[in-house]
């Protein structure tokens, strides 16, 4: 039993692994950081049908957590890091985000057009 | 501090619902003795989650980019094969116990499984604990006079998770037999189905599975960004927009674990109540 399991729990990430190694390389890369709570820009436009990469940096002091529900993204971003968070190809709409931790503050959306 | 508690009560909540089960699950098989399996679990897990919160922090590199999300997903799909094995493995018990007034079982062969405990603990901690772990940090190190409401209430999330853990082992001692193994087993096939639902969907944000349109929009009736839909996607993977591969998956896992877990058997060998051990841990 013990192999069994340890044997779909390897099966799983290589799945996963070979998943990435089949994707397209080097998307358009977007900056995007968090300073007092905040996003900034709050507003980020993007070319429908295209996938993305968000470059999120953390100037804050306190690690906070890009995330959106619609595009099933969750995220921690260390205090002072930069993350690479790779968004899939989107269909024209708006995609609102949030900074998990400080969800009164850190807001913005993606325009997808 | 109303915000940091319900964030930290939603990220321990299904830590302190597993750790309940399980533990209320080897009182009911007459296994307190084993209880240190679960705790060890839970303990390691809380180690790891450190260790996890340590290295997103302190690492860096293209492998931070990619690597907590694969982990991430991979600890999703681990824990479902574990909460199905676990509902695999509650079912025989609760066979075999079935008539059986002292509800014996053969605690030397039980022991050889009980890692699978140890196994539920620790995924149930680990899955959400970095995310804690970080974010209690987050507000620690923040800390100015004004701002101690955010940590009372991220600390008060976490122990109220716990309190809540605590009053489901103890209902769990309440339930007569039949009944704590059929309601821990819904309960955890609805938790694993979420998981799985989430795992697709983690997958999906990712890039690897095609999204598609959503197939609805709830969001109107429950928003899942409200403090009810956060802790429904939290606990069984209400989406208020799901996705077709989610939403398949979703039923796809329900009815095979259904069919697995709840369905007769018609075949049971009479012998079974008579010598609880026979079938339940082979």
């Amino acid at each position: 039993m013990t192999r069994r399991l340890t044997a779909a729990f390897l099966v799983a990430i290589a799945a996963v692994v070979l998943a990435t190694a089949a994707r397209a390389a080097d998307p358009k890369e977007i900056p995007i950081t968090i300073e007092n709570n905040r996003f900034s820009p709050e507003e980020i436009k993007v070319k429908a049908g295209e996938p993305f990469v968000l470059v999120v940096t953390n100037k804050d002091k306190a690690p906070e957590e890009f995330e959106s529900k619609d595009l099933r993204i969750e995220k921690v971003v260390p205090a002072g890091k930069t993350m690479k968070i790779r968004v899939r190809a989107l269909k024209p709409g708006t995609y609102p985000f949030v900074g998990e931790y400080h969800e009164k503050t850190a807001k913005g959306r993606i325009i997808a057009e | 501090m109303g915000a940091t508690f319900v964030v930290t009560l939603r990220e321990a909540f299904e830590a302190a619902l597993l750790l309940g089960i399980v533990y209320s699950y080897l009182e009911r098989v007459g296994a307190r003795a084993q209880y240190h399996w679960v705790t060890l679990g839970g303990v390691l897990g809380l180690l790891a989650s450190v260790l996890a919160g340590l290295a997103v922090t302190f690492l860096s590199g293209p492998l931070l980019d990619l690597g907590p999300d694969l982990v991430a997903a991979a600890v999703m799909f681990f824990a479902v094969a574990l909460l199905t094995w676990h509902g695999w493995w509650m079912r025989q018990h609760a066979r075999a116990v079935k008539g059986d007034v002292q509800r014996r079982i053969d605690e030397a062969r039980a022991t050889q499984r009980l890692w699978i405990v140890a196994l539920v603990a620790f995924t149930g901690v680990f899955r959400e604990g970095a995310e804690t772990v970080l974010f209690l940090w987050g507000l620690m190190s923040q800390t100015t006079i004004s701002s101690w409401g955010g940590v009372t209430g991220g600390v008060l999330g976490v122990v109220v998770a716990a309190v809540l853990g605590w009053a489901i082992f103890r209902g769990g001692r309440q339930l007569s037999l039949p009944r704590f193994f059929a309601a821990t087993s819904v309960l955890l096939v609805v938790v694993a189905a979420g998981l799985f639902s989430t795992g697709i969907g983690k997958l999906i944000g990712l890039g690897f599975i095609p999204a598609g349109d959503p197939l609805w929009d709830s969001s109107g009736l429950l928003d899942d960004h409200s403090v009810v839909g956060g802790f429904l996607s939290g606990l069984t993977g209400y989406r208020a927009r799901p996705t077709a591969p989610e939403v398949i998956g979703y039923i796809v896992y329900l009815v095979g674990a259904g069919l697995l877990l709840f369905t007769p058997r018609t075949a049971a060998p009479a012998t079974d109540a008579a010598r609880p051990s026979a079938g339940a841990l082979s």
